[in-house]
């Protein structure tokens, strides 16, 4: 890092002395480079850097916030100043000031360690790894027809310093690796695609750990069948089995987003919309059985979500959104936690320098059961297994969503049969965590970017969770 | 020639075979609302580098926010370094032959640069137009932005351009109830800024009768923003190289087929000067033009840089991206409804006004769902019922596009979250769409 600490500082200072109540500094830079291959030909290779300065401050209770890449102490009093400025010119418009709540601030430096560094530049490396996943397919895929596979790899390595005029001060460096494989597969008139990530925080020792090649392997020969034999699925109401990679991401959707508490709030009801749970609800509402436990959680070891401090200088922990059923611990900020009269749990994430930190998930899923999957399907006579997915939506309450399977199939008689065809789930979130019958102990995890604020900022996740059984439901098929 | 960019393309002419440079530098002021009252004032004083490195075939590109000569200097000496390790690109084609610099007029407007310093006089008239209406909180956006972009290219092109936008939406509610809109063009226009808050007021008291419908398959109109989001989608998948990957319905609907009815033509339009997606030329150099991507139900265009083109072989577009070709700015057209026509016009049906969240199944066949946001009203004999909440249109855009059976004679200007593309949109009605909701 090239910013000093004497830099920050010296922008803490100005915008105190300009009569900010709070002022924090953050710089940070994200580099690396990505390479992308259509077929197993090369289409490009990129290099990115984003580097700069994000101050926060809040002036006569108006929350501003500057953003620039310029590293010039002109500039940078420059931005301090336009923060200063505008904040104060919206501060007539307030009712309510912002506050935030008391805490002890972090003052610490962590890194994730890469057992073999990222950035020693291995595009060629990079190629091949994707090459060798599209040969691994190629022919393989025997009676369906393999049209295309876009595959791209993208190194990120994630650097923040950190200081508040409260005294927080938090430095980082998180690498992280993510690869993406988009196939279509077609066969007669029928066609299917596939998008099948990893990603985690750490160095190239993750190809290993991921073996791509086996996996996206199985995968698409799985989908092939289901291409080539799925029909539709039963039309009277069974059981529905959901894989890991479905509960995570309904995880995600209706009990991450409805438990962030600047949308419970409202704060971004124009952009990515406001919540079911009103704060009244909070320790209160069952939303679902003893079976609905989501935890979130920003220190597992290795994941895509990975963090110890958040952008407020505010140490990470295991939120429990929802605890047996009830809904129990929002993610808050120090804005959020000051409004609802507690501690911030650290949730404040920015993805870039020029993006304001606000409440994101980091890793959120749903806690396992003790069955195994064959304990969990074996007294099923007639059921749904639905593995993974491509289309889904939740309503902006995060109470009504929709998820149409990939890779599915009948159960029949306890086992896994026939394959099924974009099979179509329809629920609302009370729906789903009410009726979860059964978990089995595969807690498993899959890496997403998730989108919300305003300009729109993608950050790294994983959601997660074992298979989940659920009572039955009528099976939707795709018009 | 800006200096930054001079530096850097002297600085790598005769290393590698071709050199762009393009830079741009924004600045930009930011208010959200939530509330009745602003959340945050944001700022941004950015200048952004990307280069397109070209070595034998081989395609780099480096895209940096971050002002640092001596970095990018450095990363384009490793990459020269293992150029020759590393296999062609299949999209590379030669830069083309540099046509003339002829950057846009029209598309300045001093007034952003004054609201920018303190943009409290416009957030005050969208809230005061909202609350006008009856409703009980605003919530939305504003943001003004200053532009110049410049581009320098190793062929000889050098051009500049300089540009303002404003984009200005609103979320109102009443009670349960909501109200949406949208407003994105090159200046300042105060009607427009107070309507976006006055039509999201207006829709939100539009009924405050809750009425259910069951899923199946109705006559439905949508809005300007639910066209907006909707048609962002399919110009996205109008790319080339979404073509070439596959993940595109216009990889399986091909120029010269049918993919709509007769009421339906989408056009990308660089040369719209109101629109804040107007460019005089592409990243390439290329001067921009306006086309049809569906004119009458017909694919007429896909969107093309010199790479993709060379691929297909085509012509450019003028749609570069060095990678990506994509949309500047869209238009579809107008029909002979009137706005306050759609409700008899309809007869009985749905009337969706926002969406968002739309996803796909399958891209090659079109295959999405949509959710409905704020109002959706039940029509019965061109008389609004009420509000039946949040569904979710099912379907594909083939089967959409082939089913558009009127559209209005009023557009708007349309740019927001859900809408990134600016886009010029009517409201339409559609006929036999599959209309969901869970049923447990």
């Amino acid at each position: 890092m090239s910013f000093s600490e004497e830099l920050a500082l010296s922008l803490l200072d100005r915008g105190l002395t300009l009569g900010a109540k709070y002022v924090e500094v953050r710089f940070q830079d994200d580099y690396g480079y990505g390479v992308s291959l259509r077929n197993n030909k090369l289409m490009s290779v990129g290099v990115t850097r984003t580097r700069g300065v994000g101050i926060r401050v809040i002036v006569d209770g108006s929350l501003g916030f500057a953003a620039t890449n310029s590293l010039s102490i002109e500039d940078l009093y420059k931005a301090v100043d336009k923060a200063f400025t505008r904040a104060k010119a919206t501060a007539r418009l307030r009712k309510n000031p912002i506050e935030f709540s008391e805490e002890k601030p972090g003052r610490a430096k962590y890194r994730v360690v890469e057992k073999e560094q990222l950035m020693d530049f291995k595009i060629e490396d990079a190629i091949s790894t994707l090459s060798g996943i599209y040969k691994s397919v190629e022919g393989e895929i025997k009676e369906a027809k393999l049209v295309s596979m876009v595959e791209s790899l993208s190194v990120h390595i994630q650097e923040k310093m950190i200081m508040t005029s409260e005294g927080g001060y938090v430095e980082s460096r998180i690498p992280r690796l993510f690869i993406s494989i988009g196939s279509t597969l077609i066969y007669g008139g029928r066609s299917i695609q596939r998008f099948k990530e990893f990603g985690a925080s750490g160095g190239w020792e993750l190809i290993d750990e991921w073996r791509p090649e086996q996996v996206v392997l199985s995968d698409l020969k799985n989908l092939e069948k289901v291409l080539v034999k799925g029909t539709a699925p039963p039309s009277d109401k069974v059981d529905v089995v959901l894989g890991p990679e479905v509960v995570g991401l309904i995880a995600h959707e209706s009990s991450g987003h409805p438990m962030e508490a600047d949308r419970i709030l409202g704060r971004e009801a124009a952009q990515a919309g406001e919540s079911y749970v009103k704060p009244e609800m909070i320790g209160r509402r069952k939303i679902g059985n003893q079976h609905a436990t989501v935890i979130e959680d920003p220190t597992i070891p290795g994941s895509y979500g990975f963090y110890l401090y958040d952008d407020e200088c505010i140490r990470a922990r295991p939120r429990y959104l929802y605890k047996e059923g009830l809904i129990n611990e929002p993610l808050h900020n120090r804005h959020t936690a000051w409004i609802f009269k507690t501690s911030s749990n650290g949730a404040a994430r920015a993805m870039n320098y020029a993006l304001e930190p606000i409440i994101r998930m980091s890793n959120t899923y749903i806690a396992p059961g003790d069955l195994s999957f064959e304990e969990l399907i074996e007294d099923i006579e007639l059921g749904i297994y639905v593995k993974s997915y491509m289309e889904w939506n939740i309503d902006d309450a995060r109470w009504n969503q929709r998820y149409v399977g990939l890779e599915a199939y009948v159960i029949r008689g306890g086992e896994l049969a026939e394959p099924v065809l974009n099979p179509v789930l329809e629920f609302t979130t009370e729906w789903f965590y009410s009726n979860i019958v059964g978990k089995d102990r595969n807690l498993e995890f899959h890496p997403r970017t998730c989108g919300k604020g305003e300009p729109s900022q993608g950050v790294p996740v994983w959601f997660g969770g074992p298979n989940v059984r659920l009572g039955k439901m009528r099976v939707g098929v795709l018009k | 020639m800006s200096e930054l960019s001079g530096v850097l393309l002297k600085a790598q002419m005769g290393k590698f075979d071709e050199v762009s440079v393009l830079v741009e530098e924004n600045h930009r002021v930011m208010v959200k609302l939530w509330n009745t009252e602003p959340s945050v004032a944001q700022s941004w004083l950015e200048t952004n580098i990307h280069l397109r490195l070209a070595k034998s075939g081989r395609l780099w590109v480096l895209s940096y926010e971050a002002r640092d000569p001596v970095y990018i200097l450095k990363h384009a000496e490793n990459l020269l370094k293992i150029a020759d390790r590393v296999e062609q690109s299949e999209l590379y084609a030669p830069l083309p032959e540099p046509g003339v610099c002829k950057p846009l007029s029209g598309v300045y407007d001093g007034k952003v640069e004054s609201y920018m310093e303190d943009p409290s006089g416009l957030i005050g008239e969208i809230i005061d137009s909202s609350i006008s209406q009856g409703v009980d909180r605003v919530a939305g956006a504003l943001t003004l932005t200053k532009s110049k972009i410049t581009l320098v290219n190793s062929r000889g092109f050098e051009c500049e351009e300089y540009k303002t936008s404003v984009e200005a939406y609103a979320r109102a509610f009443k009670g349960d109830y909501s109200g949406h809109w949208a407003y994105g063009q090159t200046g300042v226009n105060i009607q427009a800024i107070r309507e976006v808050g006055r039509k999201a007021g207006y829709y939100a008291s539009i009924t405050s009768k809750r009425v259910d419908v069951s899923p199946g398959e109705y006559r439905v109109a949508v809005s300007p923003l639910v066209v907006g989001n909707l048609f962002n989608y399919l110009s996205f998948m109008s790319s080339a190289l979404y073509v070439l990957i596959g993940f595109s319905v216009f990889a399986k609907y091909r120029p010269g087929e049918k993919i709509g009815s007769e009421n339906v033509s989408l056009y990308d339009k660089p040369r719209d000067t109101m629109l804040p997606g107007a460019r005089g030329f592409d990243d390439e150099g290329v001067e921009t033009f306006d086309k049809p991507i569906i004119e009458h139900g017909v694919v007429k265009n896909i969107l093309h840089n010199t790479g993709t083109a060379s691929k297909m072989q085509a012509k450019s577009t003028g749609n570069a991206g060095w990678i990506y070709p994509s949309p500047w700015n869209l238009e579809i057209a107008s029909g002979d409804l009137k706005e306050e026509e759609i409700p008899s016009a309809l007869g009985s049906g749905l009337i969706i006004l926002n969406n968002w969240y739309t996803r796909l199944q399958n891209y090659y066949e079109g295959y999405f769902s949509t959710v409905s946001r704020d109002m959706a009203l039940l029509v019965k004999n061109g008389e609004i019922e009420g509000h039946v909440g949040r569904v979710r249109i099912a379907t594909s855009f083939p089967r959409l596009l082939n089913n558009v059976i009127g559209v209005s004679r009023e557009r708007y200007d349309i740019s927001w979250w859900e809408v990134r593309t600016p886009t010029r949109a009517p409201f339409m009605i559609l006929e036999n769409i599959q209309v969901t909701k869970p049923e447990v």
